[in-house]
């Protein structure tokens, strides 16, 4: 800023005014979404459990059948994703778009509450339609037909205020790489949205296609909705705390469009050897191989932004999770890359590492890098501070331990599994001995799952304080040491 | 604003053409794909191929009830994996078989509204189940009370699927037969409902390695041999 020290202070003050104008706009909806979103997770962790504790004791509760494991695994995982993941990610998304675009949300701010209501509405019918028994047995497309357009429109009526902010304020001097992945998560959701659900639910019957198109589904969500999100705020947190400058600017355009180029190609490699025309799990393969150098980039480039500042990520709660969430971002696009290549995919392919590669993907690294963000973002719109740092730490340790725990025992399961469908000694047997070898890895999945449920409570809990305007009334962030060197708080203020 | 329309296009271009060439031009395509003719001299068998439909309503049951989430009905080409050697798992049941079943085309699945692939095989794949499906009364009896066949299963048991009733009169030639825990209560009988008896119809209905029209004559006389079922 070319300012005289005399006006600095002016002008100081005049930033934060309008940095308070902002978020005073987005308040409502934005927590709004935060809520409701942790509630999900919650209600999703809790159903992970239980779907977790069915693999190994089917009748565990009686032979409900709400509860078999049939109808709760998909109930879990939709609730992960739609009810927090997109929910969450539409909260941090429309913040962080505000701020970066310089934007206030100008008018519609009753047509998000009302959007927001319609997409939990909508989500806790489809829900309840899973457990009664009308899933589609669509990955991640589980909840019945008429739910979709509902889905869509509200997260359009979220989304158009964004590309409105963005369009406003682009500048092509202003580097702003984690707006660039706010919009085009913002785009490429609903594209990939519409065409998977037309395809499927539209369309007179693709039949083993259809299953290709949904394979394609899941990781376009992964690697264009989840991954951009998650991205584009760890580039604006991590600088933000750390107080450097994104390391390469170079590196982020190369991270930014390799994944635009290469992550539509992706998916169908879950079905490789099956029925589908062979260039298309192939390719599937080759991209999702190939993915590995958007990810390496961007590791790289938030490792070398971080760089000097570690013992930031020690007293900063952002920070210590967008910190660990931009770490599972290289484990996701390695996991991705022995799911996909025909080697060690095949192995793999129809295994629980499946599951590890999307709750690596959803929570190790998205779901870390947003709690990373509403740490920041909430006592800004709430007007006070993060109550305790020990629910923080318990948060942050639990959540690490858990996830940390499902994704190893699901990968090693994986191994145990795919090595028992492939072994040649066993081409008479039946299916004893790979049920029984996978039972400890479900029995350590429930464990990991009661950890995180345990972490989420309390995370749920605090939120609802924070929310209800009864945080700390300080000045001063809620950091997880009193260190005292003055830069943390000079990156809060 | 023309930095803008040149991002945007970027994100168009970028998502746009594997959006085109991966999903709508192959579903345009998918379209045209009809049953294929059997040819009498090579193949020797008459009609289309695939020859028998699957049982959509009971189809419906095992989508409802997501039987996909552990259960497969794919195989795999034997250079990729062992699935085709697996005893049992294609039309010969004999315990070494002349050749691996095949692995499945688009075709195998023509007619399906959406095809349960799969996801996780946490039981074993049901492609070609059909063939070596015991008779009804055990698969009603596998739903029912899986654990009653075999103690280590991790199939959740589907009772609501069953029904039941007091024993009226001559027992009903439908009501399971079980002893142990499982069976009912003395005079009450477990007869399946329709639901239960499409899905044992639509498991009976998987058979999805019939030859394919033009392959080589060894691979499909060996796959056309009379079965045992």
């Amino acid at each position: 800023m070319q300012t005289t020290p005399s006006s600095a202070d002016q002008d100081l003050q005049a930033d934060n005014l309008r940095r308070a104008a902002i978020d005073k706009s987005v308040k409502g909806p934005v927590l709004f979404l935060f809520l409701n979103g942790a509630f999900w997770l919650m209600a999703s962790t809790i159903l992970g459990v239980l779907a977790a504790v069915k693999l190994f004791s089917p009748s565990f509760l009686g032979d409900c059948p709400v509860l078999q494991f049939g109808r709760l695994q998909p109930t879990h995982l939709n609730a992960l994703v739609y009810g927090w993941g997109i929910q969450a990610g539409l909260g941090v998304m429309l913040w962080i778009m505000a701020r970066r675009s310089g934007q206030e949300l100008k008018s519609g701010k009753s047509l998000l509450y009302v959007a927001g209501v319609f997409w939990n509405i909508a989500l806790t019918l489809g829900l309840l339609s899973i457990l009664m028994g009308g899933s589609t047995s669509m990955q991640w497309l589980e909840m019945p037909r008429w739910v979709w357009p509902i889905l869509l429109a509200s997260f359009l009526v979220f989304a158009w205020p964004m590309v409105i902010m963005f369009g406003r304020a682009f500048r092509p001097e202003g580097f702003m790489v984690s707006t660039w992945y706010i919009l085009g998560a913002c785009f490429w959701f609903p594209w990939i949205f519409i065409t998977a659900n037309v395809c499927l639910h539209c369309l007179p019957g693709l039949g083993a296609l259809g299953a290709g198109i949904n394979a394609w589904y899941v990781h376009g969500l992964i690697l264009l909705f989840f991954a951009p999100v998650a991205i584009g705020s760890a580039y604006y947190f991590i600088p933000k705390i750390t107080g450097q400058p994104i390391a390469s600017a170079e590196l982020s355009k190369l991270g930014f469009w390799a994944l635009a180029v290469l992550a539509g190609w992706t998916g169908m490699q879950t079905y490789m050897g099956g029925p589908l025309p062979a260039w298309m799990p192939s390719i599937g393969a080759l991209t999702g191989t190939l993915l590995l150098i958007p990810v390496g980039v961007v590791g790289l480039n938030h490792h070398l932004t971080t760089l000097g500042k570690h013992s930031l990520v020690a007293s900063s709660p952002t920070l210590r999770f967008t910190f660990l969430g931009s770490l599972f971002y290289p484990v996701t696009g390695i996991v991705l890359a022995l799911l996909s290549n025909y080697s060690t995919g095949v192995t793999l392919q129809f295994t629980h590492a499946t599951y590890g590669f999307q709750i690596v993907a959803v929570y190790g690294f998205f779901s870390m890098c947003v709690f990373g963000a509403i740490y920041y973002i909430v006592p800004r719109l709430a007007g006070c501070e993060w109550l305790s740092v020990r629910l923080i730490r318990n948060h942050f340790w639990f959540s690490t331990y858990g996830i940390a725990t499902i994704v190893v025992t699901s990968l090693v399961a994986g191994v145990q599994q795919g090595g028992d469908l492939n072994h040649p000694e066993m081409w008479d047997q039946d299916f004893m001995q790979l049920s029984l070898n996978a039972r400890p890895y479900m029995i350590a999945r429930a464990l990991a799952w009661c950890l995180i449920t345990w972490s989420n409570i309390w995370f749920l809990i605090h939120l609802m304080l924070m929310v209800a305007g009864l945080g700390r009334r300080s000045s001063a962030p809620t950091l997880l040491h009193s260190a005292h060197d003055d830069t943390p708080h000079a990156a809060h203020a | 604003m023309s930095n803008f329309r040149t991002f945007i296009l970027g994100l168009v271009a970028t998502f746009g053409l594997p959006w085109l060439l991966l999903v709508v031009v192959p579903v345009i395509k998918y379209q045209g794909l009809a049953p294929a003719a059997y040819d009498k001299d090579k193949d020797g068998v008459e009609g289309f191929y695939p020859p028998a439909p699957i049982n959509g309503q009971g189809q419906l049951v095992y989508i409802r009830e997501g039987c996909a989430q552990c259960h497969t009905q794919m195989i795999r080409p034997t250079q990729l994996a062992l699935d085709g050697w697996r005893k049992g798992w294609g039309q010969d049941q004999e315990a070494r078989p002349a050749a691996p079943v095949r692995s499945n085309t688009l075709r195998d699945y023509l007619g399906e509204k959406y095809a349960p692939l799969g996801f996780i095989r946490s039981g074993p794949d049901l492609a070609n189940y059909g063939w070596r499906a015991p008779e009804r009364g055990v698969i009603h009896q596998k739903l029912y009370a899986p654990r009653s066949i075999h103690d280590w299963s991790n199939m959740p048991a589907f009772k609501s699927l069953y029904i039941v009733r007091k024993a009226q009169g001559p027992a009903s030639s439908k009501a399971l037969q079980l002893t142990g825990k499982d069976a009912p209560a003395e005079g009450d009988e477990v007869v399946p409902t329709p639901e239960a008896e499409a899905l044992v119809d639509y498991l009976l209905s998987l058979k999805k390695d019939y030859p394919i029209p033009g392959v080589s004559a060894e691979v499909a006389a060996a796959a056309a041999a009379p079965a045992k079922k």
